[in-house]
């Protein structure tokens, strides 16, 4: 069964083209893939990611079950804090990466598309083994997720709003209305910018919110942005995407994510990545920008030497940099920054270095 | 657009056009096709002297997003590729016809031509 956004028929009148992802038919472009990235690099864009899901966590030990399910220091987030995080299966590797968002009375996490039931199904079942009074509940379909990007987008949403949105700082989340509608606003992203993400419910006010922010944006400049630029602006900016990046199973180590791990508490998957760190000896993540000309995609084959020394996970042409770039996994001694790689992109060794993550910088608006 | 479809190129059904040239014919893709990829990115152009049957990859056309196979709409031999598009693919999409055309091939046999479809009979597929 394919779902449809609740936006669907007013993406449709402005131009949408839809592709289904996740079992979702979202729309994956409106003018072209190049001037919406852009867009929200140098303006503003308004992103649909209703394909995003929401799950509940309710009950006294709601924190303690997020603690237990996440390599995060769930506690030290208060209300009104979100933080990014990954939920681990015994082995160590991810089951799925997700935003928490602390609303004081309870939590919501923002699981992958596709993801809601089964990270709904782990959240219960841990409850129920660890005899914690929590419960998840998967509310995906009440919900509609506006995701407004770029330097232009604090001033938008400031039109409609009577929040000061230069109090919902960095990863903070509240409840409040924007164009007369109550939803949880945070300052979160997928796309390295300036911006903020908008949960709706119910879903059909949400296309009010979407209309009156695309008016109240006209003026900066802003644009519908479709999921094919979201993913090229993930990429610029070394966000995971969590069924290229964790495909087959992959730790946080490997992932490059240790930054988020919490050791200094118990969390399920924490035996298993301990020993991974202390053994040392894993594939990492790493960046790679072509030096020839060739776009790399998902799946392309890493050499040197002629021999497959890893996989691209996610690759794509750099709107920003014009250049085709790429992550995928290698081990750590071919990691070295300026070290030369190639990308088999059909039967062309296209060679490529690797590079320091991200690979469009904070200030390249300004510059370009 | 007036020339979404010219009168004087034969098309494919996989939105290629063919531009007789005597005992040669230029070959790119059609208006609509670009429209379709949009923002035209990379093209991976073939050798030449390569020797192509009808329906063979010809090249390959790559969007932001995609990954698109370009295939020879009659058997011949490449004698020309538009270098151009090397640096500057996006004239694909400003210009498919004219200075967006992507390779010049000897045709091996004129009858295959018969095949291809005319500028009336590819409106109505697209």
């Amino acid at each position: 069964m394919v779902n449809r956004s609740p936006l669907y028929e007013i993406q449709n009148k402005l131009g949408a083209k839809f592709t289904e992802f996740a079992g979702f038919q979202m729309p994956i472009q409106y003018s072209s893939i190049k001037d919406e990235h852009l867009t929200v690099r140098k303006a503003v864009g308004l992103f649909d990611v209703s394909h995003m899901s929401n799950v509940w966590i309710t009950g006294i030990d709601a924190m303690n079950l997020l603690n237990l399910c996440t390599v995060a220091d769930v506690p030290k987030y208060g209300k009104n804090q979100s933080q990014y995080t990954v939920i681990l299966r015994e082995n160590g590797t991810v089951i799925d990466d997700t935003i928490f968002m602390n609303l004081g009375d309870k939590y919501m996490i923002i699981p992958n598309a596709g993801m809601s039931s089964i990270v709904t199904k782990w959240l219960n079942d841990k409850a129920k083994e660890f005899n914690l009074n929590a419960k998840a509940e998967d509310v995906s379909r009440d919900f509609v997720i506006l995701a407004v990007q770029g330097p232009r987008s604090r001033d938008t949403l400031q039109k409609l709003t009577k929040i000061d949105m230069n109090d919902v700082k960095f990863f903070g989340c509240q409840y409040g209305e924007i164009a007369n509608v109550e939803c949880i606003i945070s300052h979160t992203g997928y796309t390295g910018e300036l911006g903020f993400e908008l949960q709706i419910t119910p879903s059909k006010k949400a296309e009010i919110v979407f209309n009156k922010i695309l008016e109240a944006g006209k003026e900066f400049g802003i644009k519908p942005i479709g999921l094919g630029a979201r993913d090229t602006l993930r990429l610029e900016k070394y966000f995971i995407l969590a069924g290229n990046e964790f495909e087959g199973g992959r730790t946080p180590l490997e992932a490059t994510l240790s930054w988020l791990i919490h050791w200094d508490h118990e969390f399920i998957g924490k035996e298993a990545i301990l020993k991974q760190k202390e053994k040392g000896d894993y594939e990492r993540l790493t960046c790679l920008e072509c030096v020839d000309k060739g776009i790399p995609r998902h799946g392309c084959e890493i050499q040197k030497d002629g021999k497959r020394v890893g996989v691209v996970t996610s690759g794509t042409l750099s709107p920003c940099l014009n250049k085709g770039i790429a992550i995928g996994y290698v081990k750590r001694d071919l990691r070295e920054p300026g070290n030369l790689l190639y990308i088999k992109i059909r039967d062309n060794p296209v060679k490529s270095k690797v590079v320091k993550p991200p690979f469009v910088p904070k200030d390249w608006a300004f510059k370009n | 657009m007036g020339d979404e479809v010219r009168d004087d190129l034969k098309y494919t059904n996989s939105h290629e056009w063919l531009k007789l040239l005597g005992e040669n014919a230029k070959i790119g893709i059609t208006y609509h096709a670009q429209s379709q990829l949009t923002d035209i990115v990379f093209v991976e152009l073939p050798q030449i002297g390569k020797e192509l049957k009808k329906g063979d990859e010809l090249c390959v056309v790559e969007s932001v997003k995609s990954v698109s196979e370009i295939y020879a709409p009659i058997s011949g031999k490449i004698v020309n590729v538009n270098k151009k598009l090397e640096d500057a693919p996006e004239i694909i999409n400003k210009n498919p016809y004219d200075d967006g055309w992507l390779v010049e091939i000897k045709i091996k046999d004129k009858s295959e031509i018969n095949s291809l479809l005319d500028a009336e009979s590819y409106k109505k597929i697209i």
